[in-house]
Parts: structure tokens; sequence; C-alpha cells
């Protein structure tokens, strides 16, 4: 059973455990990213982290990359929260600039380390072979957290994402509200890092999203399906990864694999969805006629 | 008339955004059961209006009240209803669900929809007449439809005060009256209702007070008294024709 052989093995078994939760993470509030289109915040985010990852790593080894990112990711949210709110400001213009210069730290102080070319990768693309005990349970807590504030949160949010004017004439704190949902993306960067790296971790929010979103109309269906496309392109791409490493001796890099997994579902439930509109509007049509005559 | 409570106080009031003062020395009273009318071109000031009725633009000078508080501390019986065509048609959101929205303050955080909730919304949706769309996505609806569908939420949370931004633009003549009935019948149930519009005829229709704005006020008083040619014409500059003399086209909103 090449699905599930691989996961016999201790590093692979956590590996699986990694990506399935960030999985099933990044859906969940990924569908709030593409609500708020918030995608190239988002983006940003996943920019500013590397610093904090790079500085992090650099005062405490592995074991100091989680807290470097989070205290970067938190910043920067802040950070963005108040750029965003500032109108007067070209927003994306600010956003790229932010995005550059801290991307642009990050990789002055990764170059001045010898053998640096190999961090950098791991800190871009992640290892999540790699993943240990420690690094499992603090994905594990942040998802807790992070799935917490947004159901408690989900009404709130739902509404500002919806019709921004009348939930602030409802008198929702629509500025801390958007802190709220910008530190929950930089927290899920911060949970990715290991596994696949600071770039990559946009695909995770966006794709599942946008696969479940393709699939359906209603939230109640949507963000239980973007979790679960997410889960499923964590362990699939492993799949295909090891299968690919180890079978065929072509060497897959997990996280890109991960990635590119995520793509094909995206790719697939677009077209489902198609279908599904298609048949639905001739269903229409047809209830129509028969009312007609 | 006079003896019905003041809802709406404006008390030589001037709103600002930051420096720039939009509109000033507004001056006029309403009362519950009343509609005013808030007419002027474009610019004029009058979603800015409504914005300070919410407490979202700072009074800088005189003084506003709404049902006797300050307008922030009166939001929670004040419901706001926003153009349609501002809100994102491929939102996944059912009609049911927009109006639910109107139950949120009283739903709180954690708690589920009540039945007295779903009742509220359903018969919010009722009094709109889109019963018969409550599963529909919300964007699938028409223009009209869904001003509707944002009246009955602000309907479903039971306001003392209500704030229509332009919900008449663009709205085709079975909506048009759907929205006037719901209207009316909030009238008679004692709410106050505020709403801007381009539309003339609407006004006398709809609402018992005209307040004519362009960055300040030319006219607030009973909708005959105040929509006359003359007011009309210092209102919207030259951008307003006379004809008959007694009736008033204006050229350019």
């Amino acid at each position: 059973m090449m699905f599930f052989e691989p996961f016999q093995l201790p590093f692979m078994a956590r590996a699986l455990v990694e990506l399935v939760i960030l999985g099933a993470l990044a859906g969940t509030v990924g569908v709030l990213v593409l609500l708020r289109r918030l995608a190239f915040v988002s983006d940003t985010l996943t920019h500013t982290v590397f610093p904090g990852v790079v500085i992090g790593h650099l005062m405490g080894g592995d074991g100091g990359i989680f807290w470097g990112a989070l205290a970067a990711g938190v910043l920067t949210a802040v950070l963005l929260t108040l750029l965003t709110h500032r109108r007067r400001v070209s927003e994306d213009a600010a956003l790229a600039m932010l995005l550059t210069t801290l991307f642009a730290v990050g990789v002055v102080v990764v170059s001045r380390q010898t053998g640096f070319t190999s961090d950098l990768t791991a800190f871009l693309f992640g290892r999540v072979l790699t993943v240990n005990e420690e690094q499992l349970a603090q994905t594990a807590v942040v998802t807790v957290v992070v799935v917490a504030l947004l159901a408690v949160l989900r009404r709130p949010l739902l509404l500002r994402a919806f019709d921004p004017e009348g939930a602030r004439a409802a008198g929702v704190r629509v500025g801390l509200l958007d802190l709220v949902l910008n530190v929950a993306v930089a927290l899920v960067v911060v949970a990715a890092v290991k596994a696949v790296g600071t770039i990559l971790v946009i695909a995770l929010l966006i794709v599942p999203a946008a696969a479940a979103r393709s699939l359906s109309d209603r939230l109640a269906v949507i963000v239980p399906l973007a979790c679960l496309v997410g889960a499923a392109g964590g362990w699939l791409g492993l799949v295909v990864s090891y299968e690919a490493s180890v079978e065929h001796g072509v060497r897959l890099a997990s996280g890109a694999t991960v990635v590119l997994v995520l793509v094909a579902l995206y790719g697939l439930a677009h077209a489902a969805g198609a279908v599904r509109r298609k048949v639905g509007l001739s269903r229409a049509r047809r209830r129509s006629v028969l009312e007609a005559a | 008339m006079s003896e019905r409570t003041p809802t709406l106080v404006l008390d030589r009031a001037s709103v600002a955004y930051g420096d720039v003062p939009v509109l000033e020395e507004l001056h006029g009273v309403v009362h519950e059961g009343e509609a005013v009318a808030l007419i002027g071109p474009n610019g004029a000031g009058k979603s800015t209006l409504i914005k300070a009725l919410l407490g979202l633009v700072p009074v800088v000078r005189g003084r506003i009240e709404v049902l006797g508080r300050p307008p922030a501390q009166a939001r929670r019986d004040v419901a706001y209803v926003p153009q349609a065509d501002t809100l994102d048609p491929d939102f996944p959101v059912s009609v049911e669900q927009v109006v639910m929205m109107g139950r949120y303050r009283r739903i709180g955080w954690l708690r589920r929809p009540s039945a007295a909730d779903r009742a509220e919304t359903a018969e919010a949706l009722e009094r709109v007449g889109l019963a018969h769309r409550a599963r529909e996505r919300f964007g699938t609806l028409s223009g009209g439809q869904r001003q509707r569908v944002l009246l009955a939420r602000a309907i479903a949370a039971k306001p003392r005060m209500l704030l229509l931004d332009e919900p008449f633009n663009g709205v085709d003549a079975v909506s048009q009256h759907a929205l006037l009935e719901a209207i009316g019948s909030l009238k008679e149930q004692g709410a106050s209702v505020v709403v801007s519009t381009h539309d003339l005829a609407i006004a006398h229709l709809a609402c018992d007070e005209v307040c004519l704005l362009n960055r300040h006020q030319f006219g607030f008083g009973p909708t005959g008294d105040v929509l006359t040619p003359e007011r009309l014409r210092a209102t919207y500059g030259g951008h307003a024709l006379e004809l008959r003399g007694d009736r008033v086209i204006v050229t350019q909103t």
C-alpha cells in the first residue's frame, strides 16, 4: 500500500502529522483570507516572518526558529494592520516595500553565516522530514489557538468580510478584528516554517480555500472542505515525494511537492465546480421552462 | 406632531473628516415615526451625515443627538442599510445568512441562533417579499432584491432608527414598491427613518421631512415646504431647471 506504507518510518509519520495538521489549519484561515481578498497581505506576512526565522536560528539554533518567527510574525501583523488602515499610502506599494525590505534583511543576515545556502534553502522551502516532536507540539498548539480564536469571532469576522461599513455601523471594532486575522495568518506562517518554509505557505493558505470555494457556495461546506483539501494535499504530497525519491530515484522536495499536489487538487475541484454549475444551470432552466409551460 | 419624542436632533452641528469640514451648520429635529429625506447633489455630504449619525465621523461643532444619546452610544438601536452594489456579489452567503447578520448583536459570539432569531429573520424577509429566496446565494439576486435583503437585515435588528444610503439607486419598480412598503410599516411601528436619495418623487412619497444639503443646509422641514423650486435651485446650483413655475428638474446629480 503505497499510500500508508511510508509512514511506518517514524520521521515520515511525524512529517505526515505535521502536514495534515498544517493543511487543515491553513485551509481554515485561508477561507477568511480568500473572502477578505488578503492574498497579497498574507504573502507579505510570509516574507516578513523570514528575518525572524533567520535571527531566531542565529540566536537559538533550530529551537530558536519558532520564537524568532513568532516575534517577527506578530510584530509585522501589527505593522500591516496599521499600514492598511491608513488609506493615504498606496496600499500595495507600501506592502511591496515592506515585503522586500524585511526579506532583504533576512537574506543579508543569513548570508553572513558560513554554509548559508543550505540554511537559506531550509528557511525558504522547509525540511518537513526533520520535524521533531517539539515542533509538532508547537504546530498543534498554534492550531488550537488560531481555530479557537476564529471560531469565537466567526460572526464579526463574517460581517466584516461581507460588509465593512455595516460592521462599523453595528459597532464592530474593525481595526481590532483585522489585527486578529493578520495575527492568525502570521501564526500559520510561523507554524509552517519548518514544514514548507516561508515561501510556500501562501499556497497552503490560498489553494485549499480556492478549491473549496469552487465546489460550494455555502460557508458551512467551504470551511471543512478547505481543511480536508489542505490535509489531503499534505498527505498525498508526502506520498508522491517519497515514492519518487525511494522507488524511482527522482528526488522531489517534499514541501514543493505538497504545493504542486494542492494545485492539482485545485484543478480537479475547479473542473468539478464548472460541471456542477453547468448541471445546476440546466436544471434551473428546465425548471423555469416547466413552470412556464 | 410635536408632542412625539424627538429621535434625531441636529443642533448647529458641523461634521469633519480630520481638518476638512464636510457639512456645516446642520439644524433640525426628527420625531419618532417620521422619515426624513436627505437630498442634494453627489458629494453634498449625504453619506457623511449618515456616518455622523452612526458616530463614525466626528461632530466638530454643535451637537448631534440620536435617540437622546451621542451617536456612537445609540448604535445598538440604529440600523444601517448600505447600497447593495457596494457589496461583493461573489461572497458565499445565503440571503437568510445576510438577514441573520441583523441579529448578531443579540445572538452574541458563541450562542447558536435561537428559534426567536430564526423567526425574526423569516418575518423580516417576509416583509420585503423575499421569503421564497431565503436559501439562495445573496449575489444571485437582482440589485433591487439585494437592497431589499439588506433592508430585511436592518428590520431583523429591530431598530428604533433606520439609516438608508441611496436605497433606490438603480432599483426596479417592483423592488422600489417593496422597499417603500417596508419603510412605511416600520414608520407605523414608531421607527424613525433617514434616507438619502436623488429622487424628489420618492421624497414626496415616503418622507415627512426633507433636509436639503450641499455642504451647508439649504432647508430642513416638512417636505411640501422645503422642496420648492427656489431652494432646489440654491442647493443644486445651476443644475436645476424650473418647469411651469412650480416644478423642478435636476439635470445633474
